[in-house]
């Protein structure tokens, strides 16, 4: 099967896959002031101005409402960020790939694997916050590492898709930027789902990072009736987007490279 | 490893790209190739290629970006096409330890011969074999980052070249000792002139120990002192038997070091077989 052995060169080429991540890394600290401080600080200034300016209206129907914001911050930020960098990740490493053979599926993999160690430090001021704010850590928080997986999964078959047609159609990152910006109202990130009015509620429930986000802060912290049900559509949603993403990826994977 | 059949988006059918050891090979297709094809091996060769061909797909108008594709199609306007063959049918073997010469003019589909064999294009038709690891020195330099220091390079095309951090460090003080740079090896490339990086380059291809070594033009870097390092080199790799795919302009030196050359010629093989024979050819046809 194709996807297995892509999968093999992949790991043939671990150390490759491990450079890129810490280059990527490096490259995005070294000339910032604050440098991996700003993954952490970032958050948490986004949740002091989310909060400051909608706790007046939700904080009412909301407990813990700043848990709320920055739990939902940090694992939508994962998967923006993985999802954004991604786009270029074949177009930008075009020397490389017209040059040499590498598994190409290689390059979006480490957009993602660098998001998620941006989130892992990003976990830091959320841990602070709950800290703070006295928020009781949920029974089920030993799933968050299997719902990040889940996240991570999802978002690779979103970066196999968009790396692949940048390739072809080079406008696409600022249609997916667009998107994306709808996308992420339609997410109730700072918004209690409450507040959402009965008839508009499908909308929500027609977006898949719906039920990422509502997984996530029910692991976390908050009360869920429907959490197992959810759980579930997670991991379908992540299978049919990885395969997805690797269909469209595999089919064009050899035209690539004469359009880079 | 299995045989991968792949299709291409255009229908066309897609090329069997494998790397092995020991796997069977159906039967011979080489019974009625004529005169000029007389590069093929009976015995398991190292690198075996097959009727290649590379089709590039010329589009008139293409649209370039989502806008104008959906536009386009909308209106059912149809994009004409223009398919260019980059590689027409080339068929050839390398035997192991043998040192294989690929000449022509520019545009001749040298490199595009060479991609083939680096698993960087897939052919439109044809099989293409590789026994063996392969370092390619496809433009030197291949992978590296301006912005990082030499040492950090090395090992970031160490591992494009297949190496595990530990195989980087037994060879990284042999690289800096081969490429001279010792001075310089913390600094970042952007600071290294155009004959510094292909130094570095070549010292690592040459440090990773392949089974099969491909060089593009590599030899003309470098001055008289550098290029006799590097002719040494590739004399101990012959030595050692490592097969050698050499792509040169420099007639002399793929006479002297070459077993066997290859002629290609707008994208097809034009002759192959004795360096001087061939190469005589070649100038007589200039």
């Amino acid at each position: 099967m194709d996807i297995m052995r892509e999968a093999a060169e992949i790991v043939r080429y671990r150390e490759f896959l491990k450079n890129l991540v810490i280059r990527d890394i490096k490259v995005r600290y070294k000339r910032s002031a604050l440098g991996v401080l700003w993954v952490m600080l970032n958050p948490l200034f986004m949740m002091l101005i989310l909060y400051m300016v909608f706790s007046a209206l939700f904080k009412v129907s909301t407990v813990n409402y700043t848990a709320y914001i920055i739990s939902g911050l940090i694992i939508w930020n994962f998967f923006s960020q993985s999802t954004t960098t991604a786009v270029a990740s074949l177009t930008g490493n075009s020397n490389l790939i017209k040059k040499i053979y590498i598994p190409k599926a290689i390059f979006p993999l480490s957009t993602v694997l660098s998001a998620m160690i941006n989130f892992v430090f990003s976990l830091v001021p959320l841990v602070i916050i709950f800290y703070l704010t006295g928020t009781p850590i949920g029974p089920r928080i030993y799933l968050v590492p299997i719902i990040i997986i889940l996240v991570a999964m999802f978002s690779f078959g979103i970066t196999l898709f968009l790396s692949t047609l940048t390739v072809f159609f080079h406008d696409t990152i600022y249609i997916y930027e667009v998107i994306l910006m709808a996308w992420m109202w339609v997410t109730p990130l700072f918004y209690p789902v409450s507040i959402v009015p009965e008839k508009f509620r499908m909308i929500l429930e027609l977006n898949p990072f719906y039920y990422f986000i509502n997984v996530f802060r029910g692991a976390l912290y908050m009360e869920n009736p429907l959490f197992v049900q959810q759980f579930l559509y997670c991991f379908l949603l992540s299978l049919a987007m990885l395969t997805m993403g690797w269909l469209f990826f595999n089919r064009l994977r050899e035209k690539v490279v004469f359009y880079l | 490893m299995p045989v991968q059949g792949s299709e291409g988006v255009d229908g066309v059918s897609g090329a069997t790209l494998q790397e092995a050891s020991g796997t069977e090979h159906a039967g011979s297709q080489y019974e009625g190739i004529a005169g000029s094809r007389d590069c093929l091996e009976k015995a398991e060769p190292m690198i075996q290629i097959s009727h290649v061909s590379v089709k590039y797909r010329l589009a008139r108008e293409k649209p370039k970006t989502l806008q104008e594709y959906i536009i386009r199609r909308l209106k059912g306007g149809r994009i004409v096409y223009e398919d260019f063959w980059g590689l027409r049918e080339v068929t050839f073997d390398v035997v192991k330890g043998e040192t294989f010469g690929i000449i022509g003019s520019n545009g001749a589909g040298k490199s595009t011969l060479l991609k083939v064999v680096a698993g960087v294009l897939t052919p439109a038709s044809g099989s293409v074999v590789i026994r063996g690891k392969l370092a390619p020195l496809i433009e030197l330099g291949a992978g590296f980052d301006m912005e990082l220091t030499g040492k950090e390079n090395i090992y970031l095309n160490a591992s494009i070249l297949g190496l595990s951090k530990k195989e980087t460090v037994e060879i990284f003080d042999k690289v800096v000792t081969f490429s001279e740079l010792s001075d310089f090896i913390h600094s970042p490339l952007k600071s290294y002139s155009s004959g510094m990086v292909s130094r570095l380059g070549f010292a690592i291809a040459v440090e990773v120990n392949p089974g099969i070594l491909i060089i593009d033009e590599v030899l003309a870097v470098g001055d008289e002192r550098f290029k006799r390092k590097c002719e040494e080199k590739i004399t101990g790799f012959k030595e050692r038997g490592v097969t050698i795919l050499l792509v040169s302009h420099a007639m002399d030196d793929v006479e002297r070091l070459c077993d066997r050359v290859l002629w290609m010629d707008h994208g097809s093989q034009r002759m192959c077989g004795d360096p001087r024979t061939v190469i005589n050819e070649y100038r007589k046809a200039l």
